[in-house]
């Protein structure tokens, strides 16, 4: 079994390459959704797909209009009290493939959905209408569809693209998306001090530092989407002075707002290195002219630092497995933990340009960590063969964080991180290593 | 509305069906597909994704390959997927979904090149997402069957290799996880089910499960457990002469609230209704027939395949539903006492006021207990 390995590399050997192996580039290989990628690679229950995603607008529904096959799964999310009467389904067939007479159904299907909803007693605030890769292919008009569809039926009506066959486009699922479900928001009358969070599904942690800070220079009310109560409450959105995107698919939704809206945005990130972490606040003061509470800054990060050093002393040994199934950027995450001192042999991830920078700083630090492509099709060895189990990457791990990581080292102790409310700032950092200190003790 | 579903989500859809019958056959099963419906059939429809290895692959397409038709760049994927097997993989399968359907793949050449450049038996199944689990399962099975059964002196030279005596074979088509309960695709050896009184092979092992296709011409007798398995009886009793029978042997598997019922002769003097597919769905109208001496109406209906081998009786012909709206109508018009069906239509029928007793069917709720 000795050649039934992985393929990995160093990160000491990436970063020398002139490109990036092909072997790590996703759309030349088959993919293969091991247990430990289907949340982020076909996320169903677990996780935000264009499904969940789009039901994020309050009181929204979704029509999905497609194949069967598309909905399949969906009945995971059904079984969720949240969801229940939620989903509906106008199933294409052949017929419906070859002359586009579906999209004529649409309007008729959305109004009996309303009327349906109505005799339960859920009147929907606006039907999200989710479309497939057919009719990616097909190069249907969805916003002329959905015009006439909300035109006739007297309620908003959206589409949500789930085309796969683009996830590695200019537009993907997860960017489209977001985009759609800010799009009901109209030009309003400005609220001083207000600004809207965009980018997650759900809220940050109550805790997060960025709102004292963002409190203390002076901002009133900050907006997240996953807070409204009601679809009135998110249409208020349209009035925050600015946005600041915390996750970059987010961008293509704060541009449309910028050109529709009138409205700004700041970029900021996710980030685990507590002096990047920082900067990034200073950065944001300086684009805004706020001025952050400095003693608060400082005790933030303070806390951060301190909850790194308390698990460092519980666990000096540590070996951590970083995968990309969890609340961080697997590679950003891993820089941070090797500056912090703590030794990271394995990263599971996907490999791309953007992520670069992130390697070349983990070559310098630890050039032999070893770095696998989750979805490459010789991950179907992963665990089983015997030199992965012994020697290779398995026994030196002590702890995990992320799902995946968690799934190919079944014998360390975890932390998932993959929590729905969202880690951010120092208190993301914080919570972090107050989890793996929890794990490993 | 004509295909308007607002209470369940679709069931599975014909590529699930034709990965489940490859699944444990050893061979390499690329789904055609950008990467969604792989991940439906790994993440949900596929429940031993997590106990058992299977090289399922998606081609991972991307909209210029789906508008550019880039078939050589799919085989080269299929033959590197192929050199990570290390020679394991005794096959390939590719299996269709909405994509090939929209940009009108040729399967054959597909087929063709791909067998060419990898040197791999090479099988294809063109399914297309739009219809029901079932039917890509039957065009899966007749694919294995008319590419690797083997002539019955080879078959029998091959037994002998394995140690296992012809007389005791027989083989069960049509149990797989989509259509019965675990004890029942466990008990068979892989998903078409070599049943082996003496030295039979063991389940489960990566590649086993073709050996059994490979033999079907030795088998005295094909059972079929649902009706995706009958296309492919038909054609083993045409091409072997092998007889075969319908038949459900998985009620009495574990604690069941329906066994027990039977059992009293709950369903005495009632009006039941029974929907499954159409192999389970008589079974257990002919065990409460038989447990009531008679002294019932049981209706069997299905959302899945009615071929008139598994109508018996045309005065008692099995509902066929395909709409939401038919369900709905039938129990209003009907009145029945009892509805047996998975429970996940219960949502369904809200105003059903009648006893409802769960009959678990994967294909329709994704769980099977």
């Amino acid at each position: 079994m000795s050649d039934k390995l992985s393929y990995n590399i160093t990160a000491g050997e990436l970063a020398a390459c002139e490109k990036i192996p092909r072997e790590l580039e996703t759309h030349a290989n088959m993919v293969y959704s091991s247990p430990a990628t289907l949340s982020f690679n076909s996320p169903g229950a677990t996780g935000f797909g264009v499904k969940r995603a789009g039901l994020v607008v309050p009181g929204s529904v979704m029509l999905l209009v497609a194949p069967g096959c598309c909905g399949r799964n969906t009945n995971l999310m059904e079984e969720m009290p949240e969801y229940e009467d939620r989903f509906f389904y106008l199933l294409m067939d052949e017929t419906d493939l070859v002359t586009g007479r579906h999209l004529t159904k649409i309007p008729k299907a959305v109004k009996e959905v309303r009327d349906h909803l109505e005799s339960l007693g859920k009147p929907p605030s606006c039907v999200m209408i989710c479309i497939t890769c057919v009719d990616a292919l097909l190069g249907t008009d969805m916003e002329r569809v959905c015009k006439k569809a909300s035109d006739d039926a007297g309620l908003p009506v959206r589409p949500c693209y789930m085309y796969a066959l683009t996830r590695e486009g200019r537009k993907p699922p997860m960017v489209y998306v977001r985009e759609s479900i800010y799009s009901m928001l109209q030009p309003a009358k400005k609220e001083p001090a207000t600004v809207n969070l965009l980018g997650y599904f759900s809220p940050l942690n109550d805790d997060s530092e960025i709102y004292d800070l963002l409190k203390s220079a002076g901002v009133k009310k900050i907006n997240e989407i996953s807070r409204c109560a009601d679809f009135d409450e998110y249409l208020t959105m349209s009035g925050a002075n600015f946005n600041l995107v915390l996750d970059a698919q987010a961008r293509l939704a704060a541009q449309d707002m910028e050109k529709r809206l009138n409205m700004p945005y700041i970029e900021m990130r996710r980030m685990y290195q507590a002096d990047r972490v920082e900067n990034q606040y200073m950065s944001l003061a300086g684009a805004t002219g706020a001025v952050f509470d400095k003693t608060k800054l400082a005790f933030f990060k303070e806390r951060a630092l301190d909850a790194i050093r308390e698990f460092k002393e519980v666990c000096p040994g540590a070996a951590v497995a970083v995968g990309e199934m969890g609340n961080a950027d697997a590679f950003e995450l891993s820089l941070a933990l090797l500056r912090y001192g703590i030794d990271v042999p394995v990263i599971y991830g996907t490999v791309t340009a953007e992520e670069m920078p992130f390697i070349r700083h983990i070559a310098e630090a630890s050039p032999k960590t070893r770095i696998y492509a989750n979805l490459h099709p010789s991950m179907i060895w992963h665990g089983y063969s015997d030199g992965d189990k012994a020697g290779q990457i398995g026994s030196d791990i002590n702890l995990t964080i992320g799902k995946d990581a968690a799934y190919h080292h079944p014998g360390a102790s975890h932390v998932l991180w993959s929590e729905e409310v969202q880690p951010f700032g120092f208190a993301g950092i914080t919570k972090l290593f107050v989890q793996m200190k929890e794990a490993v003790s | 509305m004509k295909g308007l579903w607002k209470y369940m989500s679709p069931f599975a859809p014909d590529q699930s069906g034709a990965s489940a019958v490859l699944y444990d056959l050893g061979g390499i099963i690329v789904i055609c597909d950008a990467g969604g419906c792989a991940g439906n059939v790994c993440g949900f429809d596929e429940p031993r994704w997590f106990t058992q290895r299977s090289a399922i692959f998606s081609a991972g397409l991307r909209d210029m390959d789906a508008v550019f038709g880039r078939d050589e760049q799919l085989v080269d994927k299929l033959v590197s997927a192929a050199d990570n097997l290390h020679g394991e993989a005794e096959f390939a399968a590719i299996i269709g979904t909405p994509v090939p359907a929209v940009i009108g793949t040729d399967y054959m050449a597909l087929k063709r090149l791909a067998h060419k450049k990898s040197h791999l038996a090479v099988i294809t199944v063109d399914t297309d997402g739009m219809e029901l689990y079932d039917a890509g399962a039957a065009k899966a099975y007749m694919a294995v069957f008319k590419k690797f059964a083997l002539e019955k002196d080879k078959a029998a030279d091959l037994a002998a290799e394995y140690g296992i005596l012809p007389d005791d074979i027989e083989l069960i088509i049509g149990s797989t996880p989509l259509d019965v309960p675990k004890e029942g695709y466990e008990a068979g050896n892989g998903s078409s089910g070599l049943k082996s009184g003496r030295g039979g092979l063991k389940p489960g092992g990566f590649g086993t499960g073709l050996v059994y296709i490979k033999l079907s011409a030795l088998s005295r007798k094909n059972i079929v457990t649902a009706p995706s398995g009958l296309p492919a009886a038909r054609y083993l009793k045409e091409r072997f002469g092998t007889p075969y029978e319908c038949r459900y042997p998985y009620i009495d598997s574990g604690d069941s609230v329906l066994k027990d019922k039977i059992a009293s002769r709950f369903f005495k003097g009632r009006k039941v209704l029974v929907i499954h597919q159409l192999v389970a769905a008589n079974e257990v109208k002919k065990l409460i027939e038989e447990g009531t001496d008679g002294d019932c109406d049981v209706t069997s209906a299905t959302w899945f395949s009615r071929s008139k081998e598994l109508v018996p009786d045309e005065c008692e012909s099995p509902v066929l539903l395909k709409e939401e709206d038919d369900l709905e109508e039938l129990i209003r018009e009907e009145g029945f006492d009892v509805i047996i069906a998975d429970p996940v239509m219960k949502k369904a029928l809200r105003e059903f006021d009648g006893e409802f007793i769960d009959f678990m069917h994967f294909a329709v709720s994704g769980h099977s207990d």
